[in-house]
C-alpha cells in the first residue's frame, strides 16, 4: 500500500505545482484577446484580423501620403525544395511572426530580425490527393498554442515557444479523400473547422473541438439528412431528409466547407460557406441540393444551423459557396441594420441581414455572368437555362461557354472591408470557360463520362481585377486591373490604403478611396498570401507571404500565358517606413 | 518491335500510341535488371484488380505484376497509387512525373486504358500491352428483376451502382430519370455487386470483372445471380481495352513487357491467372 500511496501523493504535489505554474505556461492570447483582435493594433491574432474578418486595421502611420517610401525590413525564406503556393496569412504576437507554409509546415520568425525560432514539418503520407495544390492558409493562436490543419486532414496544436506538438488529432480520413487547408477559427475555447475534399463521397461538415485537448465537442454535417452530434449524442438532422435531393445522393452530397468561417460576437453566430454539390453533373441530382453552395449561420454552443442562404441553387458550374461572409453594419433605406456580405464564386456580391439570413441585395462584381441574369427580390437567381453545362452524352463535343469559369469570380482569396470608407475590396477575376462532354474519358482505369474544359480570358487587358464595392448601392467605385489572375488576400487600413499581392510578384498599395496605385515592391515570386499590418516598437509594419502556386497554375490554356514566366518561391516579407 | 506491331494491328496504331519504330533506348530495361527490381504501379482499392485483404495486396493486376517481374528475372516493387480525378492525371502521378507529395513514378503502370484518343493526349507515356477487354454488365437475382427486360420495368426495385460511374449515370439519368430514386450508391463496383449477393439489392450494373469476382467469392450467396445477355438500350460504353504504360523513353522496357504479356496470353498463363479470381479472361480487342 505504501508505494502507490506515495506515488499518489507525489502525483498530487506535482499537480498542484503544475496548477501554480499554469498561468505562466499557458500565457498567451485569451478568448477575449481574440475577440478584440480588430481593435488591438500591436498584434495579429486571428485569420482575418478579427473574428469578423474585416482585414481592416486602424493604424495610420503608413498612409496614402507616405506609403511610396515603404521599404523591406527583412525577408525570411521557408527554405527547402518545397517552394510553391504560399497562401498563408501571418499571425503576429509577442515579438514573433507565425506563418504556415505549403506542405503543412509552420514557422516561427523573430518579428524584429526575421531569424527563425523554430520550424515544424508535418509528416505527410504520399497517398494524399489535394485537389488544388499543397497550400495552407494560416494558423490560429490561443494561449501557449499555435494550431493549424494539415493536408492529411489533421489538426495539430504546437507549443508556440518551442514548436513541439501538444496534441495532434485526425479530423477526417485522408484515404476517403478528405484534406484540410483553411486556417482554424477559435471561439469560446473551441477550435472551429470545416473540411475539404474535392472527391466524390465527401460530405461537408463544421466541427468544434476543445482547444486544449482537441476532443470533439460538436459535429454538424451541412447536407440535409445527416445527423449532427453534440458531446457524443445525436443533436438533430440537418435540414429535412430528401427535401431537395433525390434517392440516396444526399449521403455523398458534397458541400465541403473547405475555406473555414467567420464569427460575429454581436449575434453570436458562426458563418460558414459550403461547397458545390456532388456529383458534378447537375442533371443527375434534380433539386436545390441543400445546403450546398450556401452560407450557413451556426450556433457556436451547439452546432445547430440557425439560418441558411443558398447563393447558387442546384449548382452545375462548380461555383461553390465557400466564400467568407463578413459581418458589417450599415444603414439601408434609412434603417440601421446588422448585415453581412459575401463575394461569391458565381460572380455576385451578396448582402444579407445577418440576424436572420434575409436577402437584401445581389450585385455583379465581375464583367460577365452567363449562368444568371441577376437575382429577384426573393433572393433567387434568374437562371439562364442555356448557360448550364449539358448532361454527359448530350450535344457531344459541342462546347458551352460559361462565365465566370469554375475558378470563380472570386476564389478563396479573402476580401477586406474598410470601416472608414464603407467599401469592400474584392480580389476578383474576369474569365470564362468552354466546357464540353469528353467522349473518351477514364477514371481509375475505367471508362467515364467526363467533361473537358478550357479556361480563357474574356478581356484583352486583364484577368485579375481588384474592385471596390459599395455594399449599399451595389456599385463598383473603382477597379484596378491586373494582367494575371489575382489570387491573394486584401488588407485595408486607417491610412486610406488597400494592399494586395499579384502573381507577377508585387505587393501593391492603393488609395482606398480612388484606387490609385501608390506603391509596389517585387518580392521575387508570385504573391498569393494575405497581407497583415501591426505596430511594433512604435512603428507600423506590413507583412505578406510570397510564393507562387495554388490552383491557378494547375490549369493551362490561354490563361497560362499570363503567368508562364513566374517562378516558384517561399518567403515572408516584412516592410516598414525608413526612420 | 515485331511483337508490338502485331499486337496493335499495324504501324499506324503504333505511331498513334506514341511508339515510334526504330527508336531504341537501352537504358530503362538495363537499369531495372541492374537494380534487380521493377517498380510497378497499381491502383489502390481497385478490386478485383488490386486491393488489400487481410493486410495483403492481392488482385489480378498484382498477380500480373509479379508474373512480369518474375519473367524479367527481377523483384516486383509494387506501389499503390491513389486515383486522381482522371486517368490522365494518374499517368502524370504514376508514370512520368510523380505525385505532388513525393509519390515516385513507377517503371511500369498497370490498368491503363488502351485507347488511341487517350494515348494521343498523353504523349509523355507509351501505352503498351493491352491485356483485357473491360465492359459493363448487369447482374441480378432471377425473379426479382426481369434481367432481359426494359430498364423502365425495374422501377421500384433496388438497383446498385458505384457512385459517379457510367452505370450510375445510366441508371439515374436515362429514361427521363425514372429509376433515379431506386439507385443505391456504393463507393466501388465490387461493393455494389456484394449488395446483390447479400440480398440488399435486386440488381447491379458494374464491370464484368467486378461482378464475376464477387460472385466467385460469394459461394452459395451467388446462387441464382445471373448476367443480362442482351445489350442495354442506349448504353454509353461498348467496353474498353486495358493495357500498361511506361515512360515515353522507356521503349526497351516496354518491348520486353509486351513480349512477356504476349507470351502469357499465348501459353494460357493469362487465362489461368484470371481464372483464380473467377474472372473469364477476355482478350483486348486491340490484341486480337
Amino acid at each position: 500500500m505504501k508505494g502507490p500511496m506515495l506515488r499518489a501523493l507525489s502525483g498530487a504535489a506535482a499537480l498542484s505545482m503544475a496548477l501554480a505554474a499554469a498561468p505562466l505556461l499557458a500565457e498567451g492570447p485569451t478568448d477575449a484577446d481574440l475577440m478584440n483582435d480588430a481593435a488591438s493594433t500591436g498584434d495579429v491574432l486571428t485569420y482575418g484580423m478579427g473574428p469578423q474578418a474585416h482585414r481592416f486595421s486602424t493604424l495610420k502611420a503608413i498612409d496614402s501620403t507616405n506609403v511610396s517610401k515603404l521599404v523591406p525590413a527583412f525577408a525570411a525564406s521557408l527554405g527547402g525544395e518545397k517552394q510553391r503556393g504560399q497562401e498563408a496569412q501571418p499571425i503576429v504576437y509577442d515579438g514573433t511572426i507565425y506563418v504556415t507554409g505549403s506542405y503543412s509546415r509552420v514557422f516561427a520568425f523573430d518579428a524584429r530580425t526575421g531569424e527563425e525560432k523554430w520550424q515544424y514539418d508535418a509528416r505527410l503520407p504520399d497517398g494524399i490527393m489535394p485537389c488544388c495544390d499543397v497550400v495552407n492558409r494560416g494558423a490560429a493562436i490561443y494561449g501557449d498554442k499555435i494550431i493549424f490543419a494539415t493536408l492529411d486532414a489533421r489538426l495539430v496544436a504546437l507549443n508556440r515557444n518551442t514548436g513541439k506538438v501538444v496534441w495532434n488529432k485526425q479530423i477526417a480520413d485522408y484515404k476517403e479523400g478528405y484534406s484540410a487547408t483553411a486556417a482554424p477559427l477559435i471561439v469560446k475555447g473551441m477550435v472551429i473547422t470545416g473540411n475539404s475534399g474535392g472527391e466524390f463521397g465527401v460530405v461537408g461538415a463544421v466541427e468544434a473541438r476543445d482547444v486544449n485537448t482537441g476532443e470533439l465537442i460538436w459535429h454538424r454535417p451541412v447536407i440535409e439528412g445527416h445527423m449532427g452530434t453534440l458531446r457524443g449524442k445525436d443533436n438533430g438532422i440537418t435540414g429535412k431528409l430528401n427535401a431537395s435531393w433525390q434517392g440516396d445522393l444526399w449521403k455523398t452530397g458534397g458541400g465541403a466547407t473547405w475555406l473555414g468561417g467567420t464569427y460575429d460576437p454581436e449575434t453570436n453566430l458562426l458563418f460558414f460557406g459550403t461547397g458545390n454539390p456532388a456529383p458534378w453533373n447537375s442533371h443527375l441530382r434534380p433539386g436545390d441540393n441543400l445546403y450546398t453552395s450556401s452560407t450557413l449561420a451556426i450556433d457556436p454552443e451547439t452546432g445547430v444551423i440557425k439560418w441558411h442562404y443558398q447563393t447558387t441553387p442546384h449548382d452545375g458550374w462548380d461555383f461553390d459557396g465557400v466564400n467568407e461572409f463578413i459581418p458589417f453594419d450599415a444603414t439601408i433605406n434609412g434603417k440601421a441594420m446588422k448585415l453581412g456580405a459575401k463575394a461569391d464564386r458565381n460572380g455576385y456580391f451578396f448582402v444579407l441581414d445577418r440576424t436572420n439570413g434575409k436577402f437584401i441585395s445581389a450585385n455583379k462584381f465581375v464583367m460577365q455572368t452567363t449562368w444568371a441574369d441577376g437575382y429577384n427580390k426573393n433572393g433567387k437567381p434568374n437562371v439562364i437555362p442555356a448557360g448550364r453545362p449539358p448532361a454527359p452524352g448530350e450535344g457531344k463535343g459541342k462546347p458551352v461557354f460559361s462565365s465566370p469559369s469554375f475558378l470563380g469570380g472570386k476564389n478563396w482569396m479573402p476580401m477586406a472591408y474598410s470601416q472608414d470608407t464603407g467599401l469592400f475590396y474584392i480580389p476578383s477575376n474576369d474569365w470564362g470557360m468552354d466546357i464540353w462532354n469528353e467522349p473518351i474519358a477514364y477514371k481509375k482505369g475505367a471508362a467515364y463520362l467526363g467533361a473537358g474544359f478550357t479556361i480563357k480570358p474574356i478581356a484583352e487587358d486583364h484577368i485579375g481585377a481588384l474592385r471596390a464595392m459599395d455594399p449599399k448601392t451595389g456599385k463598383i467605385v473603382w477597379e484596378y486591373k491586373n494582367k494575371a489572375p489575382l489570387w491573394g488576400g486584401v488588407l485595408t487600413t486607417g491610412g486610406n490604403l488597400v494592399f494586395t499581392g499579384t502573381p507577377e510578384g508585387y505587393l501593391k498599395a492603393f488609395d482606398a478611396k480612388t484606387g490609385q496605385e501608390l506603391w509596389k515592391f517585387q518580392t521575387g515570386s508570385g504573391v498569393v498570401g494575405s497581407p497583415v499590418t501591426w505596430e511594433q516598437d512604435g512603428e507600423q509594419y506590413v507583412a505578406v507571404m510570397s510564393g507562387w502556386g495554388g490552383a491557378v497554375p494547375l490549369w493551362g490554356g490561354e490563361v497560362a500565358k499570363s503567368f508562364k514566366d513566374i517562378n516558384q518561391g517561399g518567403a515572408l516579407w516584412v516592410f516598414k517606413l525608413p526612420k | 518491335m515485331i511483337a508490338r506491331r502485331s499486337l496493335l494491328g499495324g504501324v499506324g496504331a503504333a505511331i498513334a500510341l506514341g511508339m515510334l519504330p526504330g527508336m531504341t533506348h537501352g537504358a530503362p530495361l538495363a537499369k531495372v535488371k541492374a537494380l534487380g527490381a521493377i517498380r510497378i504501379v497499381v491502383y489502390q482499392n481497385n478490386r478485383p484488380w488490386s486491393w488489400e485483404e487481410g493486410g495483403k495486396l492481392v488482385g489480378l493486376d498484382v498477380d500480373m505484376a509479379h508474373a512480369i517481374a518474375e519473367k524479367l528475372g527481377v523483384r516486383a516493387d509494387i506501389a499503390q497509387l491513389v486515383a486522381d480525378e482522371s486517368a490522365d492525371d494518374d499517368l502524370r502521378n504514376g508514370v512520368w512525373k510523380g505525385g505532388l507529395l513525393g509519390f515516385s513514378p513507377g517503371d511500369l503502370m498497370l490498368h491503363v486504358p488502351f485507347d488511341r484518343g487517350f494515348a494521343a493526349r498523353n504523349d509523355q507515356v507509351a501505352i503498351i500491352a493491352p491485356y483485357y477487354r473491360e465492359s459493363f454488365a448487369l447482374a441480378g437475382k432471377g425473379g426479382a428483376v426481369d434481367l432481359e427486360g426494359m430498364p423502365t420495368e425495374w422501377r421500384g426495385r433496388k438497383l446498385a451502382a458505384e457512385l459517379d460511374s457510367i452505370p450510375d449515370f445510366y441508371l439515374i439519368g436515362s429514361f427521363g430519370g425514372v429509376l433515379a430514386k431506386d439507385v443505391t450508391h456504393f463507393m466501388s463496383g465490387s461493393e455494389a455487386v456484394s449488395a446483390v449477393t447479400e440480398g440488399k439489392a435486386d440488381a447491379v450494373l458494374a464491370s464484368r470483372a467486378q461482378i464475376e469476382e464477387v460472385l466467385h467469392r460469394a459461394g452459395d450467396n451467388a446462387q441464382g445471380v445471373k448476367l443480362r445477355k442482351r445489350p442495354l438500350p442506349a448504353f454509353a460504353s461498348p467496353g474498353w481495352d486495358i493495357g500498361m504504360a511506361v515512360k515515353e523513353n522507356s521503349r526497351t522496357l516496354g518491348d520486353a513487357v509486351e513480349e512477356i504479356v504476349t507470351a502469357m496470353a499465348a501459353s494460357g498463363q493469362m487465362k489461368a491467372l484470371f481464372t483464380r479470381y473467377g474472372v473469364d479472361w477476355v482478350p483486348a480487342q486491340a490484341a486480337g
